[in-house]
């Protein structure tokens, strides 16, 4: 009973041979585009031999061949990560390479990459890289987040540090909060610019990091007392590291674990001369100012019990010169007040890791001296994410406490010590408030983003399988909770106590296990079950009322004129053609095609027959099958027909003069032929569907007449048409069918009706608009490569447990519902998150823990029965200030987003706007009014932990969502990506990062892939630099007007970006640059799992003004400027306060 | 007497006529006309010309015409109307006669000079419910057909189980089929939409015949129909490939078989594609249809299927509805022009009875055997391709028009053929078959095809007009237009002449001028279109009444013993009867037949014995 399986057969996901466990990014390979369409020749993006495949397609490594990937090393490189925010830990860190080797990461010979057949990967192999990685001990880590204060950081990691021996990130944070002054009426010391810096006396944030670094733990031993002590009112806290070399700086160089020396990072703008003083005081504000607060009374809790999170935070003093560590991205950069003090400068990440908070106020004057200049805010010093390149440890419970997540953006390696890994499970709060009206006043949410199949890290431990016999799991006998590290077992072991609706259990005979003189069980470290926050089950015949199903994979592929015109069938099939070869082998692994046009033509693939043949169903209104076997058959038994038909379609159709498309009827026509066993149903769609079942007509030409005239009702076209649809959805999520939207359109589609089936089935949707054959095509292969290799499960269930006291309230994502309490996802995969959301029935007692389980029970794509189950257990607070602390700036802004998602299809957009705004608006008062009491009202105070919810707030309302001038059909998709997207993809979405990239080989970046990103403002945007903007789907790439030929030449081979072909393809040329670029586009494509989209946005054209609407710091017709929008927010607040 | 069997193809029941009422009102066998419009004449004509036709009643220039040869005129003897020669005639004379005048050219055939219609068309619809050994046997037979299928013939292939596949065989990619739903009437305007005849046209408003005529290109056409030369390979592997239904029956359950609506589909093919021109569509079944409209019986096995008890007592739940559906079937096929053939091959019923009507109207073929590979299917089926002596001279399209004298009307017809409602002052009132008429629609005919016309003669003595020119003669003129198996367009037109009889030798001569085959096969013809589920029990009651009429007259009464098939009581009957087969003769049961349980010599034995004594004498 519940051994553990060995890591050799772990079905476990990433880390087993089985999956990939990235995604690869395969060029289309020179010798298919033949059999593409005319016009697609283009594809061959990389030109063959030497650098046969130019960095272009950025193979992952997982995307080896099978072969290559089994002959491997089991593991996968880190680099390669799929998910990973951050940049790999090392690349940056050339220094480090022979470590590499070394790393108990695990390291994919680059021999392994190179060998792929699709061609050298034009990535530099991320293994060795990896490897390099310093130790990971950069408790900073974390994008957004300023989880070390220079003070903290300091004592910890020394540089000597072996990787991951450092808990990342637990109570690193000062508990400072930074005050934002907005100061209109010269409060500020110089009290020349409204933002001055906040003379509030700030005490230095607790010194307790030195202590809590040497724990072994990692835990910070602050003081509490200490943290109490300082609330709030040393007004010298921050002279000291505003003034110039605060002590702490020099620590926190050195805390660098790996060398990177100074001059490795050049930074010129980081010059000691030119280092202004910091703009902004450090509003060095600790977390419950003031005793009198009610909310603030209680000061920190002890120590061991703090994730120390600081909750505001002080900017940093200017930093000293040759001290600083240049805040470089990939950078184990420890510095926020380094970067802080950089002027603005194209190489500066836009702000310090650190100075996450506004210490608005303080006068720093932003290119002067460091003697405070005239105060302004410079939009360089105001929070921005920081990125950060190393990887971390996180270790999710230490010393029986829960720590604080790292960033969801961040590079980090979690270790299940009791808690699963936020990758599947992260909460908007890490303390969770005793009453729900604690809960209401802070204004914040209660929500879990529940990823339950996220793609973990390389280097983590796999997810574990128990095999509890045919007894089946042990669960509570009241709520059905299952065992996990949680449950106490009491009298000698023979009891065991839910923890989630606390009954007192009997434990079964063959289950029991003595108790050690600690309480546990003997056997706990044993037991995955026992000592893994997420562990895997083998369902039981109980769990299963057939047989598992097979892995059905159903391609159903518009061939209506247009779609071959444009030859987004020929992509399709091609796409296809090539990923089918990654489909998981065995007889489980069944496929079927169908084509359609104004009917629907299935194809016999019977391996009997000489070849494939087709059967048309014309009635497209009343849909059938032809067949009753035969259209779906295992693809070990006709891949040579599936092989010839899919060379053949776009032939076959090429003279089709049917410009109809029965998409609603060929998707029900598929979902018959499916429905005895369940599948994916992958649609590839070019134009509006307009006959038979679920017929559309084009009414967004209304919808533009309705805006025009000032309509109120315009967003009811993101409202579904009719209900056909959807009662069809829910059929086929009744039968297991769960189904993916490829489209290829040129045109309106209407995708608020149609993503309606996805959304309901667990599918996803992609958005190939306008589309280009030539530029698309390599993009849908990737994507569907990766869509069918990815981790994922079938006919699922998933329901969310949660401690009494807590109900859950709600379930947000793409899933079926019928019962209240759980979801059916037909389909599920590893890129899908659920949001749950939770109310209070009852209250916690202070010092409790809440306990939130996700129970998965699904079937693999191998048909194997299982549960996969997630348990996390936070600790419960009646102190509101520790809400702050604990808050989870990801996961709060994920609910906004989709929150914003949910309204945007019934609400006036200006009002989904407002609302947006609001919510942002009201955490932030509830935090002034209660947790910083003690501050002038002259300042905007942000906690430290969601510093950058006012930025992400602003670009959400600026963004394509919100914006007034997107096309319903981007609109709704945008609805559809939002409703299911992970936490760590939801901040790029709307804060998309720029990367220069006209001087990559600037000493600047050092030997890291990727560049430190800009700010998104127009200010930098040098005319003679080119930029390349990405949000996790799509790049764009823009070049100033004086830019240099040269650059271009070498970049582009062209002389002038109007040479620039509009549907544009990166290829690798013989120059550094142009490697160096392709190796920067082919990470973020690792990172973000997924095939960017690069567009080229030229001047005096439209693309020009979608770039600089995506400048969302600026003033523009979009909204208020980033600095006006604080300005605007603190304003309200003040309103509130008065 | 001639009869005129051998020059005209025509037999007649009476052919003299009583003048006197009362005497007519004695001959109960109705006079009737026994007519085979394709009959292969020993001394028919071919003329290479036009037909010359009165202007008043459109009768074709015949031998009994009076011809003024100086006026140039000729007056027609059906009604009397007054004609001119056109200029062609000019020669005119009484030793240079025309051969439409001769008196022996009773019957003349005059072949259009406008080019050949369309090549006839062979829509196969081949029921794939059937065991494997069979449809191998089906298919070797199509096979074969394909080779010997004229040149020019055009070929379309639907298959069908629980679906109906359109077989798409201009589609030189990979087979490809339409599918309709088997539980689902298929309109031809459903066809017209669903295999997209109309793609980037528009599509007539209203009033779509289709074919060439009415927009369809002959490309969309030549997709399913075109000649078997292009698309043997196509065919071939579709036959080759051709599986038991998919849909594989549960094994307590009759096979999905929609006969019904391939039918539809197939007629709809080709009113779409081909109306009005030579089609015949050769439905294969080998069971009953169990789906869709014209069901016979459900999958059920439990219910089994009707009899003709059931029918009798109405208990066939399907029936009605049934023949309605093959009643509309059949006007469709006949608006079409088009032939169903049925050939039918199986141990139990397939449905033929509802299905007879349409093969009926269109002129179609019959062929009932108990296995695909029985030869009886097999020969027959290939008797209708074959084109050398004793080919079935298989012709379409044809319409029959009967002219006659006033004192003649013109009652109905019994056979293959449709009534077009073309009304007359022929008419009688009464009707019997395809009435009130004087032209049908033989949709498909061939060499055998006859039909019976039943006349309505008022006796001269009744008939006002009568007396005047060839006072005792009645005519009728049957003309039958036709598209020749070798695709021309033919007109037969046959002129009979028949006499009244009057006075004391008139029975005498009325007896000599019966027929009597022609009678028994009218009488037959006029019983089994009678016949219904009545009609049959009064038929089974005939027996019954006739004994009980001799067991009346019979003293000491004579015991009756019904000997049913079978039952027991049959000894009685087989005992009786000369003992061929006993259990005693080494033959075993000849098919169909009993053993008879008798030490009784047979006949034969009989005189094989006489003729050893004979021989030893």
């Amino acid at each position: 009973m519940g051994s553990p399986v060995p890591p050799g057969e772990r079905p476990g996901y990433p880390n087993s041979t089985g999956y990939p466990s990235q995604r690869a990014f395969t060029p289309v390979p020179s010798d298919s585009a033949g059999a593409l369409a005319g016009g697609m020749q283009n594809l061959n993006i990389n030109r063959p031999p030497p650098p046969p495949w130019a960095t272009q397609q950025a193979p992952r490594p997982g995307a080896a061949p099978q072969g290559m990937q089994n002959s491997g090393p089991p593991f996968v490189p880190a680099g390669s990560r799929p998910m990973g925010m951050g940049v790999p830990f090392t690349s940056t860190n050339p220094p480090h390479a022979p470590q590499s080797s070394a790393s108990p990461l695990g390291v994919m010979p680059s021999g392994s990459l190179a060998a792929r057949p699709t061609g050298r990967p034009a990535v530099r192999p991320a293994g060795p890289n990896y490897g390099g990685a310093p130790p990971v001990s950069a408790p900073n880590s974390n994008m957004g987040r300023p989880v070390t204060t220079p003070f903290v950081q300091r004592p910890n990691a020394p540089p000597s540090r072996p990787p991951g021996a450092m808990p990342v990130q637990d109570g690193l944070g000062s508990p400072f909060a930074p005050g934002l002054n907005v100061n209109s009426s010269n409060q500020g010391i110089n009290g020349t610019s409204p933002f001055v810096q906040g003379a509030p006396p700030m005490r230095p944030p607790f010194s307790q990091g030195a202590n809590a670094m040497h724990s072994p733990a990692g835990f910070p031993r602050s003081s509490g007392p200490t943290a109490a002590s300082g609330a709030g009112t040393v007004p010298n806290a921050q002279r000291p590291l505003a003034s110039a070399v605060p002590p702490p700086q020099i620590p926190s160089a050195s805390h660098t674990p790996s060398p990177a020396p100074p001059n490795t990072f050049p930074a010129p703008g980081l010059a000691p001369s030119s280092v202004p003083p910091p703009p902004f005081a450090v509003a060095s504000q600790r977390g419950p100012p003031s005793s009198s607060s009610l909310y603030a009374a209680q000061p920190w809790r002890p120590p061991s019990q703090q994730h120390n999170y600081p909750d505001s935070y002080v900017p940093p003093p200017p930093p000293v010169a040759g001290n600083q560590t240049p805040g470089m991205f990939g950078m184990p950069a420890p510095p926020r007040h380094l970067s802080q003090t950089i002027p603005p400068m194209p190489p500066t990440m836009g702000h310090p890791p650190g100075s996450g908070v506004l210490g608005m106020g303080q006068p720093g004057s932003p290119a002067g001296g460091q003697a405070s200049g005239p105060s302004r805010i410079d939009p360089n010093q105001i929070p921005r994410p920081v990125p950060n390149s190393t990887s971390i440890i996180f270790e999710t419970r230490s010393n029986n406490q829960s720590n604080l997540p790292p960033s969801a953006t961040s590079d980090f390696i979690a270790k299940d010590t009791g808690n699963c890994s936020p990758r599947y499970m992260r909460c908007t709060v890490n303390q969770i408030p005793c009453s729900g009206d604690l809960l209401s006043t802070s204004g914040m949410p209660l929500a879990l983003m529940v990823q339950p199949f996220a793609l973990p890290h390389p280097s983590e431990e796999a997810v574990q399988v128990v095999d509890f016999g045919e007894n089946g799991p042990v669960r509570c006998s009241r709520c059905k909770g299952y065992i996990n590290p949680f449950m106490r077992f009491v009298d000698q072991g023979r009891r065991f106590i839910c923890n989630l609706c606390g009954f007192s259990n009997e434990t079964p005979r063959e289950y029991h296990c003595n108790l050690g003189p600690d309480g546990r069980r003997r056997d706990a470290d044993e037991r995955p079950e026992l000592c893994r926050g997420t562990v895997e089950f083998v369902a039981t015949k109980e769990y299963m009322v057939r047989d598992p199903m097979p892995a059905v994979f159903f391609l159903l592929i518009d061939v209506s004129m247009n779609a071959i015109n444009t030859g987004a069938t020929a992509a399709a099939c091609s796409g296809i053609n090539r990923a089918i070869a990654d489909l998981p082998e065995g007889p489980q692994t069944k496929v079927g095609i169908a084509t359609f046009d104004s009917t629907i033509h299935f194809y016999n693939l019977n391996r009997a027959f000489q070849q494939p043949s087709m059967l048309v169903v014309p009635d497209v209104q009343d849909v059938y099958t032809p067949l009753q076997t035969e259209l779906i058959v295992p693809i070990s038994e006709c891949r040579e027909h599936v092989e010839q038909l899919l060379e053949s379609i776009p032939t076959m159709f090429q003279h089709n003069k049917i410009p109809e498309s029965a998409f609603g009827a060929a998707i029900k026509g598929a979902f018959l032929a499916m429905k005895s066993t369940g599948g994916k149903l992958l649609v590839f769609q070019s134009v509006l569907p307009s006959v038979g079942i679920g017929a559309l007509s084009a009414r967004e030409a209304e919808g533009r007449a309705n805006t025009i005239a000032g309509e109120k009702e315009v967003h009811k076209l993101l409202q579904p048409a009719d209900k056909t649809l959807k009662t069809m959805a829910i059929e086929f999520a009744e039968f297991q069918v769960c189904v993916d939207l490829f489209l290829t359109s040129q045109s309106y589609v209407d995708i608020a009706s149609i993503t309606v089936v996805p959304r309901t089935t667990g599918g996803q949707v992609y958005y190939y608009y306008p589309f280009s054959a030539v530029a698309d095509s390599a993009k849908l292969y990737n994507d569907l490569r990766w869509n069918i290799t990815r981790p994922q499960g079938f006919e699922a269930v998933m329901r969310v447990r949660c401690s009494q006291g807590l109900q859950v309230q709600d379930y947000f994502g793409n899933f079926c519902k019928r019962i209240p309490t759980d979801v059916d996802l037909a389909g599920i995969d590893c890129d899908k998150t659920i949001m749950v959301t939770f109310k209070h029935d009852d209250k916690f007692q202070e010092g409790s823990e809440c306990c939130f389980q996700c129970a998965v029970l699904y079937t693999t794509v191998y048909g194997e029965r299982r549960i996969r189950v997630t348990t996390l257990s936070l600790p419960c607070t009646s102190v509101l200030s520790n809400l702050f602390r604990g808050a989870d700036l990801d996961a709060q802004f994920t609910y906004f987003l989709k929150q914003a998602g949910n309204e945007i299809p019934t609400t006036p957009l200006k009002q989904v706007r407002d609302q947006m705004t609001e919510l942002c608006i009201s955490i932030l008062h509830t935090y002034r009014k209660f947790c910083a009491t003690a501050s002038s009202s002259g300042q905007l105070i942000l906690p430290e932990a969601l510093k950058l919810l006012p930025l992400y707030t602003l670009a959400l309302t600026k963004g394509t969502g919100l914006r007034s001038d997107v096309r319903i059909d981007d609109r709704s998709y945008w609805l559809t990506r939002v409703a299911s997207i992970s936490a760590s993809l939801s901040v790029p979405l709307v804060y998309p990062r720029m990367f220069p990239i006209h001087n990559l080989l600037s000493k600047d970046i050092g030997g890291s892939i990727l560049p430190l990103s800009l700010p998104l403002s127009s200010e930098h945007i040098d005319s003679d630099g080119i930029f390349l903007l990405e949000n996790g789907e799509d790049a764009l790439i823009y070049a100033g007007k004086m830019v240099s030929p040269d650059m271009l030449q070498q970049l582009f081979g062209v002389q002038s970006v109007d040479d620039i072909p509009n549907n544009f393809l990166l290829q690798e040329y013989e120059n550094d640059h142009s490697r160096k670029l392709n190796e920067l586009v082919n990470e973020i494509r690792r990172q973000r799992c997924s095939y960017l989209r690069l567009r080229v946005c030229k001047r005096a054209d439209p693309t020009e003004f979608l770039f600089f609407s995506l400048m969302v710091e600026d003033k523009n017709a979009l909204g208020l400027s980033y600095v006006e929008f604080l300005v605007h927010i603190h304003r309200q607040i003040q309103t509130k306060m008065s | 007497m001639v009869f005129g069997e051998a020059e005209d193809g025509v037999r007649m029941s009476w052919n003299t006529w009583p003048a006197t009422n009362a005497e007519a009102s004695e001959c109960v066998v109705p006079t009737a006309v026994v007519y085979t419009p394709l009959k292969e004449l020993a001394q028919g004509a071919v003329l290479p010309y036009g037909p010359l036709r009165c202007t008043a009643c459109r009768s074709a220039l015949n031998p009994f015409v009076t011809v003024d040869f100086f006026g140039k005129t000729w007056a027609c003897p059906l009604c009397s109307a007054r004609n001119h020669f056109p200029q062609p005639y000019a020669a005119l004379a009484p030793d240079h006669l025309p051969p439409e005048l001769l008196p022996h050219h009773t019957t003349v055939e005059y072949v259009s000079s406008s080019p050949s219609a369309s090549p006839p068309v062979f829509l196969f619809v081949v029921d794939t419910c059937i065991p494997e050994d069979e449809l191998g046997f089906l298919k070797a037979a199509l096979t074969q057909a394909i080779t010997l299928l004229p040149e020019s013939a055009t070929v379309g292939f639907i298959s069908f189980g629980a679906h109906v596949y359109v077989h798409e065989l201009g589609f030189s990619h990979i087979p490809k089929s339409y599918v309709f739903n088997g539980a689902k009437h298929v309109s031809k305007d459903d066809i017209l939409n669903y295999l997209n005849f109309f793609v980037n046209k528009n599509k007539p408003p209203v009033g779509i015949i289709a074919g060439v005529k009415d927009g369809l290109s002959a490309q969309s056409i030549a997709r399913f129909l075109l000649p078997a030369c292009q698309c043997e390979f196509t065919l071939n592997l579709v036959l080759e490939e051709l599986q038991k239904d998919p849909w594989a029956a549960q094994t307590d359950a009759r096979a999905a078989r929609c006969t019904g609506p391939a039918l539809s589909v197939a007629a709809g093919l080709v009113g779409a594609c081909v109306p009005g021109t030579a089609a015949r569509i050769m439905l294969f079944i080998g069971g009953p249809s169990t789906q869709g409209s014209g069901t016979i019986v459900s999958k059920d096995l439990s219910e089994s299927i009707r009899s003709y008890k059931d029918l009798n007592k109405c208990a066939a739940p399907y029936y009605q509805k049934a023949v309605e559906f093959y009643g509309e079937f059949a006007k469709q096929l006949v608006n079409q022009c088009h032939v169903l053939d049925v050939f039918a091959c199986s141990l139990d019923q397939v449905g033929v009875a509802e299905i007879k009507v349409a093969v009926e109207r269109t002129g179609g073929l019959v062929v009932l055997a108990e296995s695909f590979g029985h030869s009886v299917f097999k020969d027959s089926f290939r008797r209708v391709f074959e084109s050398k002596d004793h080919d079935l001279g298989l012709s379409y399209n044809g319409i029959f028009e009967v002219n006659c004298s006033r004192d003649v009307k013109i009652q109905g017809v019994i056979g293959p053929c449709a009534s077009l409602d073309k009304r007359g002052v022929s008419c009688s009132e009464t009707v019997i078959g395809q009435g009130n008429t004087t032209a049908w629609k033989l949709c498909g005919l061939d060499k055998g095809t006859s039909l019976c016309i039943f006349f309505d003669i008022i006796p001269k003595e009744l008939s006002g007009a009568a007396g005047q020119s060839n006072s005792n003669l009645f005519l009728f003129q049957l003309l039958t237009y036709y598209q020749h198996s070798s695709g021309q367009m033919r007109l037969r037109t046959t002129t009979l002449a028949r006499r009244w009889v009057n006075g004391h030798r008139s029975t005498e001569e009325l007896v000599a001028g019966f027929d009597q085959e022609a009678a028994a096969v009218i009488m037959a013809r006029l019983a089994s279109f009678k016949m219904e589920a009545e009609a049959f029990a009064n038929l089974l009651q005939l027996p019954q009444d006739d004994s009980d009429k001799i067991l009346k007259e019979r003293f000491p009464v004579a015991r009756l013993v019904v000997c049913d098939q079978h039952g027991s009581q049959a000894r009685f009957l087989l005992a009786k009867l000369n003992p061929s087969a006993t259990y005693n003769s080494d033959m075993g049961s000849p098919p169909g037949r009993d053993f008879i349980f008798t030490d009784d010599v047979s006949f034969q034995i009989y005189m094989e014995h006489l003729q050893k004594l004979a021989v030893q004498s």
